[in-house]
C-alpha cells in the first residue's frame, strides 16, 4: 500500500498514532491498544493493560475462604465454573479430600457447559468484530440463554455461579434437569450445524480470516499461549488429556485443534469443533453418572483450609487457568496467586498485529478470545 | 431457522399501514398545493391568479420530497429494526406508542434535542457544513425520478430532464465530498480515516456504477428516465433486467398468438437477421441481469451499506466519519444515508425493473381480468374527472413502484442481516480486478450484440 507507493515517489509521509480503546465499541471491555499506523497498515502496537483491575488476589487476603469463593467467579466472567474449579482443587490439594465421584462427574458435566456458553459468546462476538453487525451475533445467543436456563436452576445463578466448592458441589440436581440438558444436547448440533452454514463457507468471513494472524508455533511457545490458540499452532496442550485431572482419564474425547496453520480460521474451527466435542463428554457423563454424595464435607462460613501450600490447574476455554494458594489455618487465606490464560494470549497480540491492518485488529484480537476482566484480574 | 410466521405477518401488515399513511400524506399534500389551491384561486379570480398557479405547481414536486424524505426514511428505520429483530430471533422495537410504532419518531426528538457539541480544534465551517452537503444531493438529485416513477404525472412533468439519468448520477457523486470534509473537519484520527475510506471507496465504485447503468442507457437509445420508463411498458418480458428490450419481440409474439394474428410477423419485425439475432438476443439477457447485479453491488457500495460499510465501520473506526456528531447533524447524516438507499432502490426500479409498469403484460390483463373496465369505470367518476384526485394511470404505477422499491430495501436489509464486511484492500480489489473489468465487458458485448436486434432504443 504506501510503502509500496513510497519506494517509487519520494513523498514524506508521518506515522499517525491512534488510541484505540478503552472507550472503543469492539475492544470487548477496556483493553487500550496505542497504535503507530501508516495509512491503514499498523507499525507498532502497545497493548496498555489495567484498566480493569481490581485487586482480586489481594481481595482474597482480605476475605475468608467463604466469602472468596463467591468472589472468584468474576475473575473471567464468562466462564466462572473453571476458576471455581481451580480454586477447589487447589483448597482440595492442601486438604487431602477426597471429592466424591458424582461430585467429580458433576463438575465435568457444568464445566464443558460451560465451555460451550464461553464459546458461543466468542462467536457471536467475533461475527460483530468483523462487521456481520446485526445479523448472525443473536442466534448464539439463544443457545446460551437455554443453558443459563439450566445453571439457573442449579446454582440459583445465570452467570457468577459459586457452584463448584472445595470438597464437591453446591447441589444435587433433580432428574429433569438430567432430562433438560439431554434434550438440549440433542437438539444443538443442529444449531452448530445452523451457525456453520451461515458463517464456515461464507466467501467473505474466508476472506477476512483466512491467512492472517497467523501465530507461529514458536512464537507460541515464547509467550507461553494455551487454550484453543496454541493448540491451532501445533502445540499439543491440553491439560484434560496431558495431565488428566477429575474424571477426564474415563472420557473418550478428542483434544481439537493440532498442527493447523495457526490462522484466525482455524481458531474459530478449533472452538466450533471443541462445542462438539463438550456435547459427546456431557453425554458420556449423563450415561455414567453414579449416585451418591456430592460434596466431601458440608461447608460453613467460618470454614477454614487446613496450613499449607497448593497449586492446581484445569483446561479452561481459554487454554490453561491455575491457582496458586498458600494458606496458614486461619479463616482467611495467606496468599493468592491466579495464571490467567487470557493474559498470557493477550501478551502475543503485538507480535500477530504489526503489518496488518486496521481492520485485522478486530479479526485477529477477537480470535484469541480474551476476556478483559481475566487479563487484569 | 424457521421463519416466525406471526411476527412476518404483523410485519407486512404494519408495512402496508404504513406506507399508506406515508403516500397518503404526499399525495394529500401534492394535491392541494398542485390542484386544489390553484382550482380554488382560480374559482375566485378566474384569469389574474395564472402566473401565482404556475408558481404553485412547480413548487409541488420540492414540497413533496421534503414532505416524503422524512416520514419515509423514518418508516424505514422502523421496518428495517423490526426485520433484522425477526432475523435475529429478538423482539425489536416494542415500547413507544403502540406495538413500538413510534420508536423512531421518538429517537427524532431526541436527537432534535441533543445538544450540539462542535468538537474543540474541529474546522466548524466544514463540520457544519458537510451534513448539509450530504444530504443536499439526495434531495435534489432525486427530483428526475419523482417524474419517471409516476409515469409523468402533470404535477411532476416539470422534472423530465432529457438528460435525467446523467444528472442523477452527477448529483450521487456530491455526498463523497461531503463525506471527507466530514472526516477532515472532525478533528479526530478515526473520523479522518473513515473519510478517506470512503473517498477511495465511492471513486471506485462509481466506475461500475455507472457502466452499469450506461449500459441501460446504450440498450434505450436515451438518458432520459422518464422514457427509459415508458419504453418498457407491456410485462416482465419488456423489462431492462431481462435484455432491454431484447425480449419485446417474444412479448409481441406471445401478444399475436393471444389476438390469433399473424404471430410469424411478430418476430421478424424484431429479431430481423434470423439466427444471429436469436444469438444477440441470448447475449443480451444474460449481460443486462448482470449489469442489474452491479449496479446492486457497487450502489451498496455507494452508499456505505454492509458489507461495503467501511467508512462507518464501528469494529474499527468507532463510528467513521460521523464519530464526532451529535444531535441534528448527526440526524442529518442518518436521514440522509436512508433516503440514499431509497433513492438507489428507485433508481433501479426506473432502470431495470420497468418502473411503475405491470409485470403481467397487457394483452393478458385485457383478456382475462376485469381491471381494464374497472379503470375506464374509475376514470369517469367526479373524483377523477372534476376533481384529478386521482389519476389512474399515476396511482397503479406508483402501486406498482412502490411495491418494487421496497422490495429492493427489504432485499437490502435482509443482506445486512447475514453479511460480515469487507476489508478496506479486499474490497479495493474487488473493484478493481472484479467489477470494472466484468462492467466494460458486459458493455462492449452490449455494444456488439445490440445491432442484431430490435431493442427498445
Amino acid at each position: 500500500m504506501a510503502t509500496e507507493f513510497q519506494d517509487r515517489v519520494d513523498l514524506k509521509t508521518d506515522e499517525m498514532i491512534i488510541n484505540m480503546g478503552p472507550q472503543h465499541p469492539a475492544t470487548h471491555g477496556v483493553l487500550r491498544l496505542l497504535l503507530n499506523l501508516d495509512g491503514e497498515t499498523v507499525k507498532h502496537v502497545e497493548p496498555v493493560l489495567g484498566h480493569l483491575h481490581r485487586a482480586q488476589e489481594w481481595q482474597g487476603q482480605n476475605r475468608t475462604w467463604f466469602q472468596y469463593q463467591a468472589l472468584i467467579d468474576r475473575v473471567d466472567y464468562l466462564s466462572g465454573m473453571f476458576t471455581s474449579w481451580a480454586m477447589a482443587r487447589a483448597c482440595e490439594s492442601i486438604d487431602g479430600m477426597v471429592v466424591p465421584p458424582r461430585a467429580e462427574y458433576l463438575r465435568v458435566i457444568v464445566g464443558e457447559m460451560n465451555r460451550i456458553t464461553s464459546h458461543l459468546l466468542w462467536l457471536g462476538t467475533y461475527l460483530i468484530d468483523l462487521g456481520a453487525m446485526f445479523g448472525f451475533p443473536f442466534y448464539p445467543f439463544r443457545e446460551r440463554e437455554k443453558l443459563f436456563d439450566l445453571f439457573e436452576e442449579i446454582a440459583g445463578q445465570r452467570m457468577m455461579y459459586n457452584y463448584i466448592r472445595i470438597g464437591g458441589v453446591l447441589r444435587d440436581p433433580k432428574p429433569q434437569w438430567f432430562d433438560k440438558l439431554s434434550k438440549f444436547l440433542d437438539e444443538f448440533p443442529d444449531r452448530i450445524d445452523e451457525y456453520e452454514a451461515i458463517v464456515t463457507e461464507n466467501p467473505i468471513f474466508l476472506n477476512r480470516t483466512k491467512g492472517i494472524g497467523i501465530l507461529k508455533q514458536s512464537v507460541a511457545k515464547d509467550y507461553a499461549v494455551t487454550g484453543p490458540c496454541a493448540r491451532c499452532s501445533g502445540i499439543p496442550i491440553d491439560l484434560r488429556k496431558d495431565k488428566p485431572y477429575s474424571i477426564y482419564p474415563e472420557i473418550e474425547f478428542e483434544s481439537i485443534g493440532y498442527n493447523k496453520d495457526g490462522d484466525t480460521w482455524d481458531r474459530y474451527m478449533a472452538r466450533i469443533l471443541e462445542m462438539r466435542e463438550s456435547i459427546k463428554i456431557i453425554r458420556q457423563c449423563l450415561a455414567k453418572i453414579p449416585e451418591g454424595d456430592i460434596i466431601a464435607k458440608k461447608q460453613a462460613a467460618g470454614m477454614r483450609v487446613k496450613a499449607g501450600e497448593g497449586f492446581a490447574a484445569v483446561e479452561s476455554p481459554r487454554g490453561i487457568l491455575g491457582c496458586y494458594v498458600i494458606s496458614t489455618g486461619t479463616d482467611k487465606p495467606y496468599r493468592f496467586r491466579w495464571r490467567n490464560p487470557s493474559f498470557c494470549n493477550l501478551s502475543v497480540l503485538p507480535e500477530l498485529l504489526v503489518g496488518a491492518p486496521i481492520a485485522d485488529i478486530m479479526a485477529i484480537f477477537g480470535s484469541i478470545d480474551v476476556i478483559l476482566p481475566d487479563v487484569d484480574r | 431457522m424457521i421463519p416466525n410466521g406471526a411476527e412476518v405477518f404483523k410485519l407486512s401488515r404494519l408495512s402496508i399501514a404504513w406506507l399508506s399513511i406515508i403516500f397518503g400524506i404526499v399525495w394529500a399534500v401534492c394535491w392541494s398545493i398542485g390542484v386544489g389551491l390553484p382550482m380554488l384561486l382560480e374559482g375566485q379570480f378566474g384569469e389574474r391568479v395564472t402566473l401565482i398557479n404556475e408558481i404553485l405547481k412547480a413548487v409541488t414536486p420540492i414540497v413533496a420530497i421534503l414532505v416524503f424524505i422524512p416520514i419515509n426514511a423514518m418508516f424505514m428505520v422502523l421496518i428495517e429494526r423490526r426485520a433484522l429483530a425477526i432475523f435475529t430471533v429478538r423482539k425489536g422495537p416494542n415500547r413507544v406508542g403502540p406495538d413500538g410504532n413510534l420508536q423512531t419518531m421518538a429517537d427524532a426528538v431526541k436527537l432534535l434535542l441533543k445538544e450540539d457539541i462542535t468538537p474543540t480544534g474541529a474546522d466548524a465551517f466544514m463540520f457544519t457544513l458537510a451534513p448539509i452537503l450530504f444530504f443536499a444531493p439526495s434531495i435534489f438529485g432525486s427530483l428526475p425520478l419523482l417524474a419517471a416513477v409516476t409515469n409523468n404525472h402533470d404535477l411532476f412533468k416539470i422534472l423530465n430532464l432529457p438528460t435525467g439519468i446523467f444528472y442523477i448520477l452527477a448529483s450521487a457523486s456530491l455526498p463523497v465530498v461531503a463525506l471527507v470534509m466530514a472526516g477532515w473537519s472532525s478533528n479526530n484520527k478515526y473520523s479522518l480515516v473513515g473519510g478517506l475510506r470512503s473517498a477511495a471507496q465511492a471513486i471506485s465504485y462509481e466506475i461500475p456504477l455507472v457502466f452499469s447503468l450506461i449500459t441501460v442507457c446504450l440498450m434505450a437509445g436515451t438518458l432520459d428516465v422518464v422514457k427509459i420508463a415508458q419504453q418498457q411498458a407491456g410485462g416482465i418480458l419488456n423489462w431492462n433486467i431481462l435484455g432491454g428490450g431484447a425480449l419485446a419481440g417474444l412479448n409481441q409474439f406471445f401478444a399475436a398468438i393471444i389476438s390469433g394474428q399473424g404471430a410469424d410477423k411478430a418476430l421478424a419485425a424484431f429479431y430481423p437477421y434470423g439466427g444471429l439475432s436469436y444469438v444477440a438476443a441470448l447475449v443480451l439477457v444474460p449481460c443486462v441481469f448482470m449489469s442489474f447485479c452491479l449496479y446492486l453491488t457497487s450502489a451498496c457500495a455507494e452508499i456505505n451499506r454492509i458489507p461495503f460499510d467501511l467508512p462507518e465501520a464501528e469494529s474499527e473506526l468507532v463510528s467513521g466519519y460521523n464519530t464526532e456528531y451529535s444531535g441534528i447533524k448527526f440526524a442529518i447524516f442518518f436521514l440522509a444515508e436512508f433516503t440514499n438507499l431509497f433513492v438507489v432502490a428507485s433508481i433501479t426500479t426506473v432502470m431495470f425493473l420497468g418502473g411503475g409498469d405491470n409485470p403481467i403484460p397487457p394483452y393478458l390483463l385485457d383478456k382475462f381480468t376485469p381491471f381494464p373496465q374497472m379503470i375506464a369505470a374509475l376514470r369517469e367518476t367526479p373524483l377523477v374527472k372534476d376533481l384529478h384526485l386521482i389519476n389512474p394511470e399515476t396511482l397503479f404505477a406508483t402501486f406498482w413502484v412502490i411495491a418494487k422499491v421496497y422490495s429492493l430495501v427489504f432485499f437490502a436489509i435482509l443482506i445486512r442481516g447475514t453479511l460480515p464486511r469487507f476489508r478496506i484492500d479486499q474490497l479495493m480489489n474487488f473493484g478493481w480486478k472484479r467489477l470494472i473489468p466484468l462492467s466494460l465487458i458486459i458493455f462492449v458485448l452490449v455494444v456488439f450484440a445490440r445491432g442484431f436486434v430490435i431493442s427498445h432504443g
